[in-house]
């Protein structure tokens, strides 16, 4: 709706605002936070802040396939976990550093990523969301399962923790500014690309994939780019979470947690990357903050995302219904498809 | 309106992270931590960790020691995220100098990291991951191990005439470890393991893995599951006729395996170091405290390993005193001989392990009886 709007902000106001507003964000996550941390001087504060913030990326870069895109995506915590198992083997069994599994950690991430969506890329609707399901699972299992690469169920202990070239970033303030870093540079390239031209490209998919189609938008070929890029973001944030806790299993990487980024995504409003940041703060800060609530705590944190979704049907800040979506989506399936009916023959696929 | 809702939201969050953080506390009160699942996919076993150290707690304040112990439980949920977060709390918290938990290896292993770090003690009555203890100085356990429980197994069932055997397990840190610790002693005992194979927790279908252990021909079935999964397992093989033996471990030892499994569980053989039948006072007496708790249910053997574990440290904070630290309590900790607890006699070897005796079960008529081979 407001999707071109986002892209050239016309009046003085919005100009002035353009630079304002990430201003404040930047001073705020590289000064305020590091300020407020080291007077707390709390390692469990500065956990949380690592936290959310690796949480932040995951949100921002499903934001890009299933909120700019479209595209419902049921399997993204696996590519976390790729990247997660990529830094955790190339560390205990090469013995290399932050510094080079971090990129690497993405790039596999991303290469699995386009191998696994060259024969799926095609399917439409709920059918791709499925299709994803099945691509998570496979790859849990595999990390489970592998038990010769992967050590399967036993995880992996990642000894070394942040470095740059060699000097180490494992203090308390090294680590939150390196994970920062990371986390600021990710969601700014993720928001380069989804309010570009490019990004408008991938909205006109989520609105109509057969009009952008016949108005000469690869949308295969873009749904393939969204869907590697997500993932190679993903790969990035399980490198951090790897090096970050030291040990990682298969368990941090099943489907609830897709779920859970699915729902952070969702709460903060589809299609909004302010939206899946906050999405992201909203469901790592929220257990943690209630937990004097003792058993009670997982009802609330329940109960705020069935308000927000009842009360906010587009999220905190989304530009389209995560109800409306999933109606799209799941009603594709049942869209009459006899033959001379003339519409949506064949709809699994495209 | 949506932003003024969110702040809120976030205000009342960060009110109640700082309220529940700076609570004084008097001198003669020693904290200990317990980080244990009380909801998610585990909660059960959290819960009932939660029911045991209760016991052991009141007892040992109403026992008129000059100082008094409280517990701190947090809810891990069985996720590492949260697992590290509460590891990272409970060590901020300078009057918390031991911690117990978590159920999950693969959470404890987690959360090991950060108290490797700090130095702070941390005793787990369910972690059975082979390298949990190698982690570091600070970390211990009270199970047996399956490097322990396999070869004891696999020599009892040598003795039963039992030379080819399949072995099945869920597909944990824990389930590899009860086919390899298993497995090994059956080849150096001259038997051969005719099938091994791992199946995903929560698996509702076992019929295509149970036709495939008997296309094997087995003698006897050594399981690794706990009772969930045990007890359908179990009624699955009756439904389908097939009568071969089947061997466990003590992870099954529980009352709710004959509950759910019924007459299907009858014949099962397993270990165990906790019988709730047994005569000694300090079984009975923790037994009949459950019985209050719990409806009259009978605790079976991961309550009994948690009770345990929160007397071990109740007995090294104590040792420890006067100001007890960290480091006193680890000290005391690595010291413990000959703990009388319900679940047996319990030392820590020079590498942190629990060394435990077992007991030979047998289920019979609708209860565990103590077999004596």
């Amino acid at each position: 709706m407001n999707a071109f709007e986002t892209v050239a902000p016309t009046d003085g106001l919005s100009r002035r605002r353009s630079w304002l507003v990430p201003a404040l964000i930047l001073l705020l996550v590289f000064a305020a936070l590091p300020a407020l941390l080291a007077g707390f001087d709390r390692g469990y504060f500065y956990q949380i802040a690592n936290l959310a913030l690796i949480f932040v990326l995951l949100s921002a870069s499903m934001h890009l396939v299933t909120g700019v895109a479209g595209l419902l995506h049921l399997g993204h915590a696996a590519f976390y976990g790729v990247g997660a198992y990529t830094a955790a083997l190339l560390t205990s069994k090469l013995g290399l550093g932050f510094t080079v599994t971090l990129p690497l950690s993405g790039l596999v991430a991303a290469l699995v990523a386009f191998l696994v969506a060259l024969p799926t890329m095609r399917l439409v609707s709920i059918y791709f969301a499925v299709a994803t399901l099945a691509i998570g699972q496979m790859l849990y299992l595999v990390m489970l399962n592998w038990v010769d690469f992967t050590k399967g169920p036993n995880g992996i202990i990642v000894s070394k923790g942040f470095e740059l070239f060699g000097v180490s970033l494992s203090g308390r303030l090294a680590a939150y500014y390196t994970v920062a870093a990371v986390v600021t540079l990710s969601v700014v390239a993720i928001g380069r690309l989804s309010h570009s031209y490019y990004g408008n490209a991938l909205r006109s998919i989520r609105e109509d994939d057969q009009c952008a189609d016949a108005m000469g938008v690869s949308t295969v070929r873009l749904k393939m780019e969204a869907f590697t890029l997500s993932a190679f973001f993903a790969g990035v944030a399980g490198s951090l979470w790897a090096h970050m806790t030291g040990y990682i299993s298969p368990g941090d990487f099943k489907f609830s947690e897709s779920i859970l980024i699915l729902a952070m995504v969702v709460v903060g409003g589809l299609g909004s990357l302010p939206g899946a940041v906050i999405g992201a703060l909203l469901l790592i800060l929220l257990p943690e903050g209630l937990r004097a609530l003792g058993d009670f705590r997982n009802i609330m944190v329940g109960l705020v995302m069935f308000l927000s979704i009842l009360l906010l049907p587009k999220g905190l800040l989304g530009e389209v219904s995560a109800l409306r979506l999933v109606r799209r989506q799941l009603g594709a399936a049942w869209r009459n498809t006899g033959p001379g009916t003339g519409k949506g023959e064949g709809i699994g696929w495209r | 309106m949506k932003f003024r809702l969110l702040t809120l939201t976030t205000l009342a969050a960060a009110g109640i992270a700082t309220g529940t953080a700076g609570s004084a506390f008097a001198a003669d009160t020693v904290k200990l931590g317990y980080q244990l699942p009380l909801t998610g996919d585990t909660a059960q076993y959290g819960q009932d960790f939660r029911k045991a150290a209760e016991i052991a707690l009141t007892e040992f304040n109403a026992a008129g020691k000059p100082f008094k112990v409280e517990i701190v439980f947090e809810d891990s949920r069985s996720d590492a995220k949260e697992g590290t977060n509460i590891a990272r709390k409970f060590v901020d918290d300078k009057e918390i100098v031991g911690v117990l938990g978590d159920f999950t290896s693969g959470v404890s292993m987690a959360a090991a990291q950060v108290y490797k770090d700090a130095g702070m003690p941390q005793l787990s009555q369910t972690a059975s991951h082979p390298d949990y203890t190698k982690i570091s100085k600070y970390q211990f356990r009270n199970i047996a191990t399956q490097a322990q429980e396999g070869p004891y197994n696999a020599k009892w069932m040598a003795a039963k005439g039992f030379k080819n055997v399949a072995v099945i397990a869920e597909q944990t840190d824990w389930g590899q470890s009860v086919v390899g610790g298993f497995s090994d002693a059956v080849k150096a005992n001259g038997g051969t393991v005719a099938f091994s194979e791992f199946f995903n927790r929560g698996l509702k279908d076992y019929r295509s893995l149970i036709s495939k252990i008997e296309r094997a021909k087995p003698d006897a079935i050594y399981t690794g599951f706990f009772y969930e999964d045990g007890a359908q397992f179990l009624k699955q093989l009756q439904q389908l006729g097939i009568k071969t033996p089947v061997y466990s471990t003590s992870a099954a030892y529980s009352p709710k395996l004959i509950e759910l499994a019924g007459g299907a569980a009858e014949g099962v053989h397993l270990t165990s170091n906790f019988l709730p039948t047994d005569p000694s006072p300090n079984v009975q007496h923790f037994v009949e405290e459950w019985k209050k708790r719990s409806d009259g249910a009978v605790p079976g053997q991961f309550p009994a390993q948690a009770y345990d574990a929160v007397r071990i440290m109740l007995a090294a904070v104590e040792r420890a005193q006067p100001s007890p630290t960290r480091e006193k309590v680890r000290d005391a900790l690595a010291q413990t001989r000959d703990f009388p607890g319900v679940t047996g006699k319990t030392t820590f070897s020079a590498d942190r392990e629990a060394e435990k005796d077992l007991v030979k079960v047998e289920v019979k008529g609708g209860a565990f009886v103590p077999v004596a081979e």
